[in-house]
């Protein structure tokens, strides 16, 4: 599974908002251009990127292998054609292009992934999307970090115990109803918990934000996100 | 390490309340991700996660039920591991299923809207079944029309080639998801809170 990794890199040490801008404007440009020379460009800057990282590559494709079904399936549909002559090598190439790219950008995200625990991300949007937005989408995602294991639990307690009635032997509409009407109650019996739980600790608007700070090396890491996003509109 | 000096602006209790319920139901949106139920004739298995896309705007109304699934996609963003397959990452936003990532809040918000009609919540259990029905199937629509034009520009595939990859293997799924959505709300367990 793809997930943060304690590490001494350079991308470990780069500020959470520099390698976000790097995502967008790699994404932005690779969203743009699907000429061969480009992808062979994108491709080299891909391998920089994770070998900065650190990120393993082909660990990397296999946590994504869902993904990539869909990628190998979508230049086959593209190339079939009603009538003679069949198949159209050409749409499917121009298709396998525009999968190939997509694969690209989730390389890169992958690498962000590796390098930023969730702490710095958390900081990252409060100190980037000013007011209550922030906060309401900073406190809400160190919430869902927070919750998601104990859901996990809840959810693998639901379905044991019942496997253990024999409810798998049930219809579908009757499972997807009982394991989402358990997990629903459940997971709101918990926030009505944790929201008076808030308020007795005075939960406030404006909290201190975890630190954050540029360094001289994130420099050079933004100038290539602004050249990135900027390369979108050749 | 830095303070903040300015008087606490405390949150408005009403407000806590559906934010814990938010944030709730987007973690419940990430930890079902890995749960899928065979579907007999279906290539496609059921994932749970429109399930509660719909019930995020039947519970939480079109705000709160918008920034609940909004809190699922950037805990996704930053690369929590809540999208189908146990992935995360920007990159998925902006994948091939990224329309459809980028849907749920607006099909949220609009079966918020219509139920609710408007902010103030009421109970989805009192109001018609058919009507019900007619919403959910609006934003059954809304979701799979934008996540296969995405797809299609994406891939550059033709529309009907993207309908037959990325809608048609799916649409016995989506029924018996919004018959249990239904199933849920009627049954009257959870309801909405109310200021």
């Amino acid at each position: 599974m793809l997930t943060y990794e304690p590490d001494d890199t350079l991308a470990h040490r780069l500020d959470p908002r520099s390698k976000l801008g790097i995502q967008i404007g790699f994404a932005a440009t690779a969203l743009a251009h699907t000429s061969p020379r480009a992808l062979a460009t994108l491709t080299v800057l891909t391998a920089v990127i994770l070998a900065v990282a650190r990120v393993r590559p082909l660990r990397t494709l296999y946590a994504y292998r869902f993904a990539l079904v869909l990628l190998a399936i979508a230049p086959i549909v593209a190339a079939i054609t009603f009538g003679p002559p069949w198949i159209d090598l050409e749409d499917g190439l121009a298709s396998a292009q525009a999968g190939y790219r997509v694969l690209l950008i989730l390389l890169v995200s992958a690498a962000y992934v590796r390098s930023t625990p969730v702490r710095e991300s958390r900081a990252a949007i409060q100190r980037t999307i000013p007011g209550k937005p922030g906060q309401v989408l900073g406190i809400g995602v160190a919430l869902v970090v927070r919750f998601l294991p104990v859901l996990q639990a809840d959810l693998r307690t639901i379905r044991e115990a019942i496997a253990a009635r024999l409810g798998t032997e049930r219809g579908a509409l009757e499972r997807t109803t009982t394991i989402g009407l358990l997990g629903l109650t459940r997971a709101f019996d918990r926030a009505d918990r944790l929201s008076l739980a808030l308020r007795a600790r005075c939960f406030a608007w404006n909290p201190t934000l975890p630190s954050l700070s540029f360094a001289s090396r994130d420099v050079p890491a933004l100038g290539l996100a602004v050249v990135l996003a900027l390369s979108a509109l050749l | 390490m830095e303070t903040e000096r300015s008087s606490a602006e405390l949150v408005d209790d009403a407000v806590v309340g559906q934010f814990a319920r938010a944030a709730l139901l987007a973690a419940l949106l990430g930890a079902v991700a890995p749960v899928a139920i065979p579907l007999p004739l279906s290539p496609a298995p059921i994932t749970l996660q429109v399930l509660f896309v719909f019930l995020a705007g039947l519970l939480l109304g079109p705000v709160w039920g918008s920034v609940s699934i909004l809190l699922y996609l950037v805990a996704g963003a930053i690369g929590l591991p809540v999208f189908s397959g146990m992935t995360g990452g920007l990159g998925v936003l902006v994948g091939e299923t990224g329309g459809y990532l980028w849907s749920y809040p607006i099909a949220a918000a609009l079966i918020g809207a219509l139920v609710h009609r408007g902010t103030d919540l009421r109970d989805p259990a009192d109001v018609s079944t058919p009507f019900l029905v007619a919403v959910l199937v609006a934003a059954t629509i809304l979701i799979y029309g934008m996540g296969t034009a995405y797809m299609a520009w994406l891939l550059e595939l033709e529309a009907w080639e993207a309908v037959t990859v990325g809608a048609l293997p799916f649409v016995p799924g989506e029924l018996l998801k919004m018959a249990a959505a239904i199933a849920i709300v009627k049954r009257g367990v959870v309801a909405p809170l109310r200021s």
